[in-house]
């Protein structure tokens, strides 16, 4: 067990590493160039709730941002080390399927945490340079949105090992992500059809994760810390997506 | 008296590719049946589709035979034990270009279970005896074909494996680089070490090994001992040719 959990953290780090390399600091200056542009139109055209604004928006480009990368990440993770053949120096070695799967997870879950954290400070320089302090609950914003990458990576690299191509991961992934922001509106829905689209609709909000759970400045218009059903809903769907995907990866053969 | 370090026993391999109605099944290898004693370096000769890498991956536990048995040290493939026990080069290894050779076996170390004084000791003699010690310095970027090629054989050797499975280990290297993988190879074996591999090169076989298996279209068509092919005229040439055609 110790030496499955070594090889788990092995695969971890190789993976932060490898993605601290490659992709990092083009994202990092995307993210910076297009949140000063914005901060600059916003200043323009907000008024007097320019820190509001700033605020939502830095948020909302930090959450789209390492979306952006877990997705792409995920959706080529696997794809990549099968086409490369670096699998077949992994899986020829005493390496558990469930310990190389969890370390990959892991690794695009630590690189979005990096992301997040060091964007989060690169937005509250820019607010502070605008004269801004701290907006409430911000940590637990940056915390809502890693909730939401960590459900909709493992999602995505559960789809990867069935879909044909990365493309179509990231779609199906995408798709997945915009709908997980409509099931308050969904449930409405259902509530108001009833009979067999109400029905439908019902079912169809289980197979979707509520993501406005972890839209911490979102609730009742302001600000306020997650609750417990956003970690316990985060929990269950890394979870089930994860031992989808381990199911899926245990009869793959390379 | 030991048991053999790789047996096969009617084995057979079929691919099924998926199609959008039904699907297409293709037969790799079939009632493949053979042995590998301790200690013996064996060939695998065979044209392009004879089955070789499928052997190979069924060896190291990529695939899973469809019908038979494969055993390593008289245990499944894809157990634990039988893995720490071999050590694998396929063809073309692929490595993170910006990466040190040190830091790719550290990685690969870490994965066979190796760890602190163990895994520095291992990375610094896999390095050694491959002669990338020079290169230590260096990005893998920066690396010719024979150096990526020493690369993977160091991999492979990391954690001293019983049984190396090497596909096509010499494939596009330059002649000084043979000679220096063959040499490493021979002492490897000289060390105990039972070691299989695929090539395309007839002559590399015949310096290296002592028995080799000829595929035919996934069928094991001939069995040679070095005894035979030193013996016929045209040497193992003349007999490789004269099974495939």
């Amino acid at each position: 067990m110790k030496n499955t959990l070594y090889a788990a953290a092995a695969v971890a780090s190789n993976s932060f590493r490898e993605s601290v390399r490659n992709r990092f600091f083009t994202l990092f200056a995307v993210f910076a160039f297009t949140s000063i542009y914005a901060s600059v139109l916003a200043g323009v055209m907000a008024v007097d709730q320019e820190g509001r604004v700033l605020a939502d928006m830095g948020l909302a480009l930090i959450e789209l941002t390492a979306l952006a990368y877990a997705l792409f990440s995920a959706s080529s993770s696997l794809l990549k080390e099968a086409e490369t053949k670096t699998i077949y120096l992994v899986f020829s070695r005493p390496v558990p399927r469930w310990s190389y799967l969890a370390g990959k997870l892991a690794g695009v879950l630590l690189t979005s945490a990096f992301m997040l954290a060091v964007m989060g400070l690169m937005h509250l320089l820019l607010l502070s340079f605008r004269g801004f302090g701290v907006p409430p609950f911000y940590a637990w914003a940056l915390g809502g949105s890693f909730l939401k990458l960590a459900v909709i990576t493992s999602f995505a690299f559960f789809v990867s090992l069935f879909s044909t191509s990365p493309v179509s991961t990231l779609v199906i992934s995408g798709i997945l992500w915009t709908l997980g922001h409509f099931v308050p509106e969904t449930r409405f829905l259902a509530d108001q059809a009833g009979g067999l689209k109400g029905t439908a609709l019902n079912a169809a909000v289980w197979l979707i994760p509520n993501l406005q759970l972890f839209n911490a400045r979102d609730v009742s218009g302001s600000a306020c810390v997650l609750g417990a059903p956003a970690f316990v809903s985060a929990a269950a769907w890394v979870g089930g997506s994860y031992l989808a995907a381990l199911w899926l990866l245990r009869r793959k053969e390379f | 008296m030991t048991g053999p370090t790789v047996s096969f026993r009617g084995v057979e391999k079929t691919y099924r590719r998926p199609q959008l109605l039904g699907a297409v099944y293709h037969t790799a290898v079939k009632e493949l049946s053979f042995e590998i004693p301790a200690g013996e370096v064996t060939g695998l000769l065979g044209l392009n589709g004879a089955g070789k890498t499928t052997i190979m991956k069924l060896i190291t536990g990529l695939l899973f035979p469809t019908a038979g048995s494969v055993e390593i040290f008289g245990l499944p493939p894809t157990s634990r034990a039988a893995k720490g026990s071999v050590g694998f080069l396929p063809e073309l290894p692929y490595f993170s270009p910006q990466e040190s050779p040190g830091a790719v076996l550290a990685y690969y170390g870490r994965l066979s279970g190796l760890g602190g004084p163990d895994l520095a000791a291992g990375v610094e003699g896999a390095l050694r005896r491959t002669g990338l010690e020079p290169h230590a310095g260096k990005r893998i970027s920066e690396f010719s074909k024979g150096m990526l090629q020493r690369l993977g054989l160091a991999q492979a050797l990391l954690h001293k494996p019983r049984l190396l499975v090497l596909d096509e280990p010499v494939s596009g290297l330059d002649p000084l680089a043979i000679h220096d993988i063959r040499g490493l190879l021979a002492a490897l074996n000289a060390d105990g070490c039972t070691i299989f591999l695929s090539s395309h090169s007839i002559s590399e076989v015949e310096k290296l090994c002592s028995r080799v298996l000829i595929m035919v279209r996934g069928s094991l068509a001939r069995t040679v001992t070095r005894a035979e092919w030193e013996a016929a005229p045209g040497g193992l040439e003349a007999i490789f040719v004269e099974t495939v055609k």
